[in-house]
């Protein structure tokens, strides 16, 4: 009883002598720090900007470095350093070495538009990787597109990151719609009739890319019994999936990532259902789950292609990444779009102007996923992308020719 | 239907354990401990890193798990909780939410961001009753439950340390007096709910089958919930409440759907808190004064700031910064000003009414969606848009929230909490999709698009806000208001509906979260449901506590210190949130009352 008194009133004792000190100072320290703080802000930015300008040609890249997309932010950093790497190795562009320089946004609007300023206020930096959701880039883009910086959503699958986004707005990952389009086709082509689907219910993927789904279901003849919208943030799906299940269809669909579809598909089979599962994705949690055995996706990027290209990517950042099991479609997306940059770069300039006319000319980059990436100029996506079939087998995936 | 009630009391069972340890400390500290979030997800990743890495067998994982977060446990109450919680309930909240920024940033670095597959230990789905399969591990988890429930239900009724917390809960002064050393009796209670926390993350790992430091956050609130339904406090309580979450949520998936998750959650819990205050089991608490917030406003009283301040501040912040600063200095600056205008609006509401609503983001929604859809599709210019969205916002937000102004306690926060959530959960069902293209402001046919115009205008409401919220501080009315937010029972006394002011102070704030929601929808020009978080009204109220909770223009200290420190704090990003954590824990433990708050 003692004790806790006398901590309380040495606690007490402290925090009041602390104050009397500073108090009068106070307000004005306040002030004059905020001050600084700007000041500070703006010296180091130019300083940056002046020191790096002569020789190296800088990318910005926007990503989620902490927070809850840190993942992603991991494994797109390995595979542009990997890349980076490689340039330089090579002469550069035109012997200017690359180098990136990274910001973390946390994928958070209000973060990625600070991070958008400082990178067009950056001279330096003469185009912009990111950032990682259209939640984060869309509000991005109109200061892109005022600093005429070029804004290389290489991860935006989202079709409105470009429809909506002005010149300056271009990626090379392919749209959600024609994943799906391409998913529902393929589906019906395996002579399945009925499917119950789960899909993501996130505005800026999941709800378009099960419209595109449903769409072309409706008008091929192939049977939904029954949809439900799930949040990749639960994790007991057990209450939607044994009703989406409930019509006993041939086949499930799951239109989200790889850690939900990890959750769903052991919850799936803890409920008893024996159907295909197409669904998933190239990811680690997703592979390494015994449930997932025998997914089936429609694959932009297989590790397993006998595409020596391929091969010689696998190899190289197995090597650079001893600890790295597996190479995914976020690796090679990331990997493939800082040398669709350099391939730019080298065509236009290293300008902030020439990279823009390089992207509007380039041509049958090399592409680890596509095989070449030639840009359709209007929609400033890849000119026709394709899919290939293939099943998770052994914690790996195959091409599926069943 | 059998099978949705499986899975309900499968689900239940994990937030019966949080919710016991949320329970037993707040009922020993009186203060809502964030970090058992965080324990949740340590939980998962130790024992993932146990099992799975080093191979250990289940068995020994498990124990070992539960010693080290409860030894955890031990150090952060010693370190952060207990100093604070002695004197300043609120102080010692905001550092626990330092805290499990800390935690969990610190498993991120140590454990990475990855999913990890946790390896399967026991069987899943070797039973079935009905089309429900379950397995081994499901029956040993609610077994273990089991046990634990009766192990800590003998302890608190014969133990002598038991009935020491019970004692302590009851009444700290009294336990004190009788010689019951309160100090280590809250030790021995956060080592226990840090241990359940951990043991709640174990089975959330093996419930799913994966895991990452992140995944505790959402069992961790709905568990908080659950807690509260069951009245907090009360360990009884808190088991039947997680039970009785578990299955209702299961069945309104069932039936609504998970989108619907969310909505179902909190419509439970304000039904239940409007038909019982004090939660099922809960005492329903006598009319007192918030015990979060009126005990704090009495520490301490706001710094004397000389009257030149104000027209230096203003030129500082309207003439010199727009002049000097880069474009990159001035879109922080906005995003500063913003935040600025939705906390300082709020100190209405959080100090002088002193209602510790945790929902901010729900009118900030209301008045970005207004916004951005009535520039979109009806003539009307930005100019008008702004204070439209604002009035929407005060308007949909009052309606929501008319039903729980006779809610007491802390109980008022978590069903405001509640009211946010469901704000952005029904946006989220009705309009799903993003929305794209609104319009940047104009002046005549002059598009205000660069850094500098949106900074400017940001300042103008700024200052436009600061002075209406010194004007109502200083009428009759602001006046009234603080007389119900430093003590309810003599404004009751003296014939102030306390009630309505309430309502009339959380639709004050309302307004200016709409105003800050619409600014920023027309300077992102896009908006989706993801934008507005927990993290988003989070970071609303850490603001106006951090510049001193009934001052509208400490808020505006508070935005420039925790948006800009993020900013700042650039150089180092891996530990960004770490060091955030820090400084937010050393700000509070040194000016507990906010930055421009002398203790008294």
């Amino acid at each position: 009883m003692n004790l806790s008194d006398t901590t309380t009133n040495t606690t007490k004792v402290k925090t009041m002598k602390l104050p009397t000190i500073y108090k009068r100072r106070l307000t004005a320290v306040v002030l004059v720090a905020s001050v600084t703080l700007g000041l500070a802000a703006c010296s180091t930015a130019s300083a940056a900007g002046r020191s790096s300008a002569s020789d190296t040609v800088n990318f910005g890249v926007s990503a989620a470095i902490t927070g809850q997309y840190a993942q992603y932010g991991e494994q797109f950093k390995k595979a542009f350093d990997l890349a980076v790497e490689q340039v330089n190795a090579g002469g550069g562009i035109n012997g200017h070495p690359v180098a990136l320089k990274y910001e973390d946004s946390q994928s958070d609007p209000k973060q990625s538009v600070a991070v958008a300023q400082k990178f067009v206020g950056d001279t330096s930096v003469s185009l912009v990787f990111g950032d990682y959701s259209s939640a984060a880039s869309i509000p991005a883009s109109p200061l892109y597109t005022a600093g005429k910086l070029l804004q290389y959503g290489y991860n935006n699958s989202n079709p409105a990151f470009t429809a909506k986004g002005s010149e300056y707005q271009w990626s090379t990952s392919i749209t959600t719609s024609a994943t799906y389009v391409w998913e529902a086709d393929y589906i019906k082509s395996k002579g399945v009739k009925s499917v119950g689907v789960t899909y993501l219910n996130t505005a800026d993927w999941g709800i378009p890319a099960f419209q595109a789904f449903k769409a072309e279901a409706d008008k091929i003849g192939l049977t939904i019994t029954d949809a439900e919208g799930v949040l990749d943030t639960s994790d007991d799906y057990r209450p939607s999936l044994t009703k989406a299940v409930g019509g006993q269809p041939d086949a499930f669909v799951h239109v989200g990532y790889g850690p939900d579809a990890a959750k769903l598909v052991t919850q799936l089979r803890a409920i008893g259902y024996k159907g295909t599962f197409y669904g998933g994705q190239d990811e680690k949690s997703f592979d390494a789950t015994p449930d997932a055995e025998g997914s089936i996706v429609g694959a932009q990027f297989l590790e397993t292609s006998s595409d020596p290209a391929v091969q010689a990517f696998v190899k190289a950042f197995k090597a650079k990444y001893p600890a790295e099991t597996h190479v995914t479609s976020f690796e090679a997306g990331a990997y493939d779009a800082l040398n669709v940059a350099v391939a730019a770069a080298k065509l236009g300039g290293t300008t902030r102007d020439g990279i823009l006319k390089g992207f509007q000319q380039v041509k049958d980059v090399p592409s680890v996923v596509y095989g070449t990436i030639t840009f359709d100029t209007t929609t400033r996506r890849v000119a026709s992308p394709k899919l290939t079939p293939t099943i998770l087998t052994g914690g790996k995936w195959v091409e599926y020719k069943g | 239907m059998f099978d949705t009630l499986i899975a309900g009391l499968l689900r239940g069972n994990v937030y019966a354990l949080g919710a016991v340890g949320i329970s037993l400390v707040f009922g020993v500290m009186n203060v809502v401990n964030f970090a058992q979030f965080s324990f949740f997800g340590l939980g998962a990743m130790l024992a993932w890193f146990f099992v799975a890495e080093l191979g250990l067998s289940f068995w020994i994982a498990l124990p070992l798990v539960l010693v080290i977060c409860g030894a955890l446990g031990l150090l952060i109450n010693i370190t952060v909780v207990r100093p604070l919680a002695k004197f300043l309930p609120l102080a010692a909240m905001l550092s626990t939410y330092a805290v499990s920024q800390i935690l969990d940033n610190v498993s991120q670095i140590t454990f990475t961001a990855e999913f990890r597959v946790f390896p399967k230990v026991l069987p899943t789905s070797n039973f079935h009753i009905g089309n429900m399969r379950f397995g081994t591990s499901d029956v040993v988890m609610l077994a273990i439950t089991g046990v634990v429930m009766g192990v800590m239900a003998v302890f608190l009724k014969y133990g002598r340390t038991g009935q020491a917390i019970r004692a302590t809960a009851q009444d700290q002064e009294a336990a004190l007096q009788m010689g019951i050393p309160v100090g280590r009796i809250q030790h021995v209670a956060f080592v226990i709910a840090s241990a359940l926390g951990g043991l709640a993350g174990v089975f959330i790992a093996l419930y799913v089958g994966i895991a990452n430091p992140t995944s505790g956050l959402n069992v961790g609130m709905t568990a908080f919930v659950a807690a509260t339904l069951g009245g907090l406090g009360s360990l009884g309580g808190a088991v039947v409440g997680g039970f009785v979450l578990g299955i209702l949520e299961a069945f309104g998936i069932h039936f609504f759907g998970d989108t619907a998750r969310e909505i179902i959650i909190f419509f439970i819990l304000i039904v239940v808190l409007i038909v019982r205050p004090g939660g099922l089991m809960g005492k329903v608490p006598l009319l007192s004064t918030e015990p979060l917030t009126g005990t704090f406003l009495g520490k301490g009283r706001p710094l004397k700031i000389p009257r030149w301040v104000w027209p230096v501040a203003f030129v500082v912040g309207g003439v010199v910064i727009p002049l000097v600063a880069n474009n990159y200095v001035l879109t922080t600056g906005t995003q500063v000003l913003i935040y600025a205008v939705i906390a300082a609006g709020f100190t209405v509401t959080a100090g002088q009414a002193a209602v510790l609503a945790l929902g901010q983001a729900g009118p900030i929604a209301i008045g970005a969606y207004t916004s951005a859809l009535l520039t979109l599709y009806l003539p009307v210019s930005f100019w008008l848009a702004v204070p439209l969205a604002g009035l929407s916002a005060a308007i949909v937000a009052s309606i929501l929230a008319s039903p729980i102004w006779g809610v007491k306690g802390h109980y008022i926060s978590i069903a405001t909490l509640g009211i946010g959530t469901v704000i952005v959960a029904i946006i989220r069902l009705v309009e799903p999709q993003g929305i794209y293209g609104i319009t940047m402001p104009k002046w005549g046919d002059t598009l205000l698009a660069t850094p500098v115009a949106y900074y400017l205008i940001d300042f103008g409401v700024l200052v436009l806000t600061l002075v209406v919220m010194w004007r109502i501080r200083h009428s009759h009315l602001g006046k009234v208001i603080s007389s119900v937010g430093s003590d309810e029972i003599a404004a009751l006394a003296s014939g102030v509906r306390a009630r309505d002011y309430k309502a009339l102070a959380f639709a004050i704030s309302a307004f200016f979260s709409g105003v800050g929601g619409s600014l920023l929808a027309h300077q992102y020009t896009y908006i989706d449901p993801t934008i507005f978080t927990m993290l988003m009204s989070l970071l609303v109220v850490t603001i106006v506590i951090m510049g001193g909770v009934s001052l509208p223009y400490g808020a505006v200290i508070g935005s420039i210190i925790l948006i800009g420190a993020m900013e700042l704090l650039r150089f180092t990003p891996e530990l960004r949130i770490v060091v955030y954590g820090l400084v937010l824990i050393l700000v509070v433990r040194f000016r507990p009352g906010g930055i421009l708050v002398r203790n008294s």
